[in-house]
């Protein structure tokens, strides 16, 4: 065997600069530096660009709410499903939010559990959009029971009629895994807010907001022992939210593939769904945190170039897999020889023989989900803004279209042709929808304003500074960079 | 036999099909930690070439173990929807595809990184993270169409989309306990000393995530079919549920799942050699039984019949494959000695 004892002398510890890594924070910034940067952004006047954006989105949210309000008082039939299409655009928008849902439970969680150090910067921004967005989605299936107030008929509560809800059907089991998700990731972020608050309350000029901040950061003062246990509750939580993360969209893709109806029923789902919920996810926190990072220029230096790098080659990822999950549906719906399955597939949504009434639909998901990230796999793109922002939008698109196409396509043309309903949305869907843009931009608004929106204490673990052997002008600095 | 051979063959090929996924996933993630083990997988990864000879018996005795095989496309209309891709050529066109390509990307893996050990240069590095990077989809389209092919097949009429995923699942986590494996062997006869607890751990956690992503992705792939309950689905699911079958589908599932699954989430464990190497073992023998019944039943619908046929194969190929391995492993230092992310790999901390 090769390997002597003078192996060791051989092997050359230092990295080439061809290979040397990027510091997570650039220009080698200070630990007071990222406090008072990240905590200016709360503290000074309210820009006038926020107000600009809060009074265009506020109104939009409150349009929503009205539409729910219209909806309620008038019931389900004044949306434009059918007989046939029974579901349309409301589970289409559920789905399309919970997966939205998805990527800042994964970035705090699962990358960290990964030790990927670089999801510092983007976790905190990132589990407030996945709260928003849960709301969001909330709405729908809330508002879609028809008789919200009978809503409560959902939990498993003893009650006089004796009525108790259908284990057997994924949509409890949707109830189930959506609260629990929406709980944890509160727990979560918050347990990670507590350190940054106090921060905040420390800084605080006013008394209200000392009051405030000091209230909700629980007496943190950073002793040792605050931080020991800290680190073991949000380690608990990321082990906690990681099967979340995975068991809700698997839920949801249940709620389609647990049927019999062609192109819903199909055993890959459950991967699939997560894999295209942390896809569209990580193309909402970009399509966010691109524009915040134009609006607050004070925080490049703590989202780089090299973290939308990163995000844009896990959009890369999951659209890829996403493209598998299509093209291995396509490829059993052949292969299985179901006419039905075939028909769904082929005419219904390929639109061959020009019988897909949706066919269009298919076109503009495949293009956005998977064609369109392929650009990634240059490097230049994966930096230049423009480009991501561009990719991110199409598969902000693309990703509704995914559930529309799921779910339009194979209802409108079922088994049945003389059964066959064509489906438009009513004005109250599509201004529902677009309300709950509103709701969610409106919330997000208010979080950038109010709460720090990188976490502060976190990026300050991955700076050189805050390695125990760093020694700022010894070799170790230069090691360290 | 011939069912015994395709036992034997499968359960091979997805370790090596695995520990290939893992050498790719090394470099295009550029990983530090991994380093120290890389080159046992990627003496592992390169006995995919030989699997184009182990596939030869497969190939020869595909009259038994397909249906479709010596079938007249013209005398089955669900035959004959499935052609050109249920035919003899196309079949064996894969095959040499999945072979080619798998073994092309082993192949270029490690002679890289062998070339490496002697200049230490980074630019190795960067091209093996080229490969690595378009190995992961050369790795994901073997398995699933040579999972398709060789082991759906067993029944022509049966299909589920999840198939390739699942075979992925089994491989990805069997293989890292291989690892585990040879690399403690190594350790414990005094080479491989870079290796360490932290290593251990790292490979420890990628045990346990794929403990539950196999779960996760059969249990999905189960209770959609039992779910829907359409004949065509649940045919694959019945056989392997009834007589003799139902109990080795049942250990199945507690022993790939419900046993490690506890074990492997203790830190205890992952960071106790010894104690994650019976963890190692007993997942590869429930890999085998996993391969066992997803194959057997095709032969033996009726119940469990055990062969000498089951073991010889087994040790055939097994013994064959242990001996390249052995034989090569001499050639090559047992870890990549100049890596530059050697240093970082060694300095790793969980």
């Amino acid at each position: 065997m090769s390997e002597s004892t003078t192996a060791a002398a051989e092997v050359s510890l230092s990295t080439p600069p061809e290979l040397a890594r990027v510091p997570l924070v650039q220009n080698q910034r200070s630990i007071g530096w990222i406090t008072d940067k990240v905590s200016k952004i709360v503290e000074e006047r309210t820009p006038r660009w926020w107000w600009v954006a809060f009074l265009i989105c506020s109104p939009v949210a409150l349009m929503g709410l009205l539409c729910i309000g219209y909806q309620i008082s008038n019931g389900v039939g004044i949306w434009g499903e059918n007989k046939t299409v029974g579901w349309a655009w409301d589970i289409t928008n559920f789905v399309f939010w919970i997966g939205i849902g998805h990527a800042g439970t994964l970035i705090s969680a699962i990358l960290f559990l990964t030790r990927q150090k670089w999801r510092t910067s983007i976790n905190r921004a990132a589990e407030a959009m996945t709260l928003f967005a849960v709301v969001c989605a909330g709405i729908f299936p809330g508002i879609h029971v028809g008789r919200v107030w009978m809503a409560w008929f959902l939990a498993p509560v003893p009650n006089m009629q004796g009525i108790w809800p259908n284990f057997r059907s994924p949509l409890l089991w949707d109830v189930f895994a959506v609260s629990t998700y929406f709980i944890v990731s509160v727990l979560f972020w918050y347990t990670g807010l507590v350190p940054d608050l106090a921060s905040l309350r420390d800084r605080a000029k006013g008394r209200v907001a000392r009051f405030i901040y000091g209230v909700f950061a629980l007496g943190w003062r950073g002793s040792n022992r605050q931080w020991r246990h800290y680190e073991m509750a949000y380690l608990l939580l990321a082990g906690l939210s990681t099967p979340l993360v995975l068991s809700v969209h698997s839920v949801v893709s249940f709620d389609f593939a647990t049927s019999i109806l062609p192109g819903w029923h199909t055993t890959i789902f459950p991967p699939y769904f997560v894999a295209g919920a942390i896809f569209g996810g990580f193309a909402m926190v970009l399509t966010i945190m691109l524009p915040a990072r134009l609006l607050y220029p004070q925080v490049d230096d703590l989202i780089t170039r090299q973290h939308v790098d990163k995000m844009a080659k896990i959009i890369l990822l999951t659209g890829s897999i996403v493209g598998y999950a299509y093209l291995t549906e396509l490829f059993i719906a052949w292969y299985g020889a179901n006419p039905y399955e075939k028909f769904t597939f082929f005419n219904a949504r390929l639109g061959l023989e020009g019988k897909g009434w949706y066919a269009w639909s298919y076109y503009v998901m495949m293009f956005c989900n998977v064609i369109s990230p392929q650009l990634f796999w240059i490097k230049s793109m994966r930096t230049n803004y423009v480009a991501v922002f561009t990719v991110c939008m199409f598969v902000n698109v693309g990703m509704w279209f995914e559930r529309f196409v799921i779910i339009v396509t194979s209802l409108a043309q079922d088994f049945l042709p003389s059964s066959w309903r064509h489906y438009s949305p009513s004005w109250v869907e599509v201004l529902t929808f677009v309300g709950t843009f509103g709701i969610f931009l409106s919330l997000f608004l208010l979080f950038m304003r109010f709460l720090p929106m990188i976490a502060m204490s976190e990026v300050k673990i991955v700076t050189p500074e805050a390695d125990p052997h760093h020694t700022p002008h010894g070799p170790g600095a230069v090691a360290n960079h | 036999m011939a069912h015994s051979w395709l036992f034997g063959f499968t359960y091979f090929f997805t370790i090596c099909m695995g520990c290939l996924f893992w050498n790719c996933l090394h470099h295009a993630t550029d990983s530090d930690w991994s380093v120290v083990v890389r080159r046992q997988l990627e003496n592992i990864a390169s006995l995919i070439p030989y699997f184009a000879i182990f596939f030869i018996p497969v190939l020869a005795s595909a009259g038994v173990l397909y249906k479709w095989w010596s079938m007249d496309p013209a005398s089955e209309p669900l035959l004959a929807a499935k052609q050109p891709y249920l035919s003899q050529p196309f079949f064996i066109a894969r095959a040499i595809g999945y072979f080619v390509l798998a073994g092309w990307v082993a192949y270029s893996l490690k002679r890289r990184s062998i070339s490496q050990d002697a200049d230490g240069s980074a630019a190795h590095s960067l091209v093996m993270r080229k490969f690595g990077i378009g190995g992961i989809p050369v790795v994901a389209i073997a398995i699933t169409f040579a999972a398709f092919d060789w082991l759906m097949g067993l029944d022509y009429k049966w299909f589920s989309t999840m198939w390739g995923v699942y075979l992925f699942a089994g491989a990805a986590g069997s293989s890292m306990s291989l690892l585990v494996l040879i690399v403690s062997a190594l350790k414990r006869r005094g080479y491989l000393s870079v290796v360490n607890l932290e290593h251990y751990h790292t490979m420890g956690k990628f045990m346990l995530a794929f403990t539950i992503f196999w779960a996760y992705i059969g249990f999905s792939q189960y209770m959609l079919i039992w779910y829907a309950n359409i004949p065509e689905e649940t045919v694959y699911y019945q056989i392997r549920n009834t007589g003799s079958w139902w109990y080795l589908s049942t250990f199945l599932v507690v022993g790939r799942f419900f046993l490690p699954f506890p074990v492997l989430l203790l830190q205890f464990t992952k960071k106790k050699p010894k104690l994650l190497c019976a963890v190692a073992i007993w997942i590869l023998f429930m890999q085998l039984v996993d391969v066992y019944v997803i194959v057997l039943p095709a032969l033996h619908p009726s119940g469990i019949a055990i062969s000498p046929f089951d073991l010889s194969s087994l040790l055939g190929i097994g013994g064959i494959l242990g001996w390249l391995f052995f034989r090569n492993l001499k050639n090559s230092p047992l870890y990549p000695m100049r890596d530059p992310r050697l240093g970082a790999s060694l300095k790793l901390t969980n």
